[in-house]
């Protein structure tokens, strides 16, 4: 989450500035320096890594588009999570994912011999039941339980008030407690 | 099935099992089980996307078409003035314009006035008589579905005001919280998704332009 580049690296903001004034190769060092770091964010708001990788690389690319209106030249990477995390939103509110993660309720039933299957298949049924939460749900879902953010950074980030990022989570908390009732009563 | 607001807690992180009273730890103890579940594991992504976003960014440099695009997209480059004194009038002229042109799916004009030294109030009008809820999101607000609901007036006409700082946005309206609905009053860029949305400037000196 933090600002401004790495150690011994120009600073974001330098870089931002030599891009706007027509070095466009700088920009090279902005995507290797942030291309991963919200890639796991991406992958499970989309549901697979291929999906991640497509929305990172538009991500940059409208970035660069969009660099004149960086406000912040040296918390770049704070304005580019705000981009690819609308370009997330946006995919989730007009497709259904479905991919790689599918409906595996049933076979969760059936196979029960191994443990570790089971435990594989349990897993599968929770990132299917994450896969169905509203985008809304998701991202507050994903962003504090999979990247271990704070209520407070979230809405840092995002300009969510807290109290609406609880009742998301809360909402979320709910329609998973509903879609792995087979889960938890598998192991109460 | 409702969640125990203790459980809710205990996920949250604000308690721990041991703050949970006896007979809600074995439901605790399931629901952090089943969070112990959640891939957590890094992702890396492969190692030509770099040449790929700079392949389309040289691309991009390169083309007239997007250096007008750029060019384009600078509120600095394209402004209509509007005067603190024509701004009752116009707006009247608008809501006028937009209920004789009857019953549409959404027609939106946008006035501005001054608010502060870092933004100015811009008022949307958007047409819309069947609806039953209607919110401006944008990336003034992170195209929150929440954060700006409009008013409903006559006429199934709705509106709001929000303050804007300078710079352009780009937004929509959203029915009911499902439907997208570009500002047909406004140009629109494209989202990069084969939607659009509508774009406003917004000036320095308490200036709106569509």
């Amino acid at each position: 989450m933090r600002a401004g580049g790495e150690p011994g690296g120009p600073g974001d903001g330098d870089v931002v500035r030599a891009v706007l004034a027509g070095d466009v190769e700088q920009y090279a060092i902005l995507v290797r320096r942030y291309r991963d770091r919200y890639a796991r964010f991406a992958a499970r708001m989309l549901g697979s890594v291929d999906a991640a990788e497509d929305a990172v690389q538009d991500a940059f690319v409208r970035a660069y588009d969009q660099l004149g209106r960086c406000r912040e030249p040296d918390n770049f990477v704070g304005w580019f999570f705000l981009i690819l995390r609308n370009r997330c939103l946006a995919e989730r509110r007009r497709t259904k994912i479905t991919a790689e993660l599918g409906s595996t309720m049933e076979s969760a039933k059936e196979t029960r011999a191994d443990r570790r299957v089971e435990r594989d298949e349990q897993r599968r049924t929770l990132a299917a039941a994450v896969a169905e939460l509203t985008p809304e749900q998701r991202e507050v879902f994903v962003l504090k339980h999979v990247e271990g953010w704070s209520y407070q950074e979230i809405a840092a980030y995002t300009g969510i008030p807290i109290d609406s990022l609880k009742m998301r989570m809360h909402r979320a908390y709910q329609r998973l407690r509903v879609r792995l009732r087979p889960v938890w009563d598998a192991k109460a | 099935m409702t969640l125990h607001p203790t459980i809710v807690r205990l996920l949250d992180g604000e308690l721990s099992l041991a703050d949970l009273p006896p007979e809600l730890r074995a439901d605790g103890e399931r629901a952090l089980a089943v969070m112990g579940l959640l891939d957590r594991a890094p992702v890396t992504l492969s190692g030509d996307l770099e040449a790929r976003v700079m392949a389309a960014v040289r691309q991009r440099a390169a083309s007239p078409a997007r250096r007008f695009l750029r060019w384009w997209g600078n509120p600095q480059e394209v402004r209509i003035r509007v005067r603190p004194w024509l701004l009752g009038p116009a707006l009247a002229v608008a809501v006028a314009l937009v209920l004789l042109l009857g019953p549409r799916s959404g027609t939106t004009v946008a006035t501005s006035s001054p608010a502060t030294a870092d933004s100015t109030l811009v008022r949307f009008v958007f047409h819309a008589p069947g609806a039953e809820r209607v919110t401006l999101a944008g990336s003034f607000n992170d195209w929150s579905l929440e954060a700006a609901p409009l008013a409903r007036t006559d006429g199934g006409v709705w509106t709001i005001t929000v303050p804007l700082p300078a710079g352009q946005h780009e937004y929509a309206f959203v029915v009911d919280g499902r439907r997208w609905m570009p500002d047909p009053a406004a140009p629109t860029v494209d989202d990069g998704l084969g939607h659009r949305n509508s774009v406003m400037a917004v000036g320095s000196a308490g200036e709106a332009s569509l």
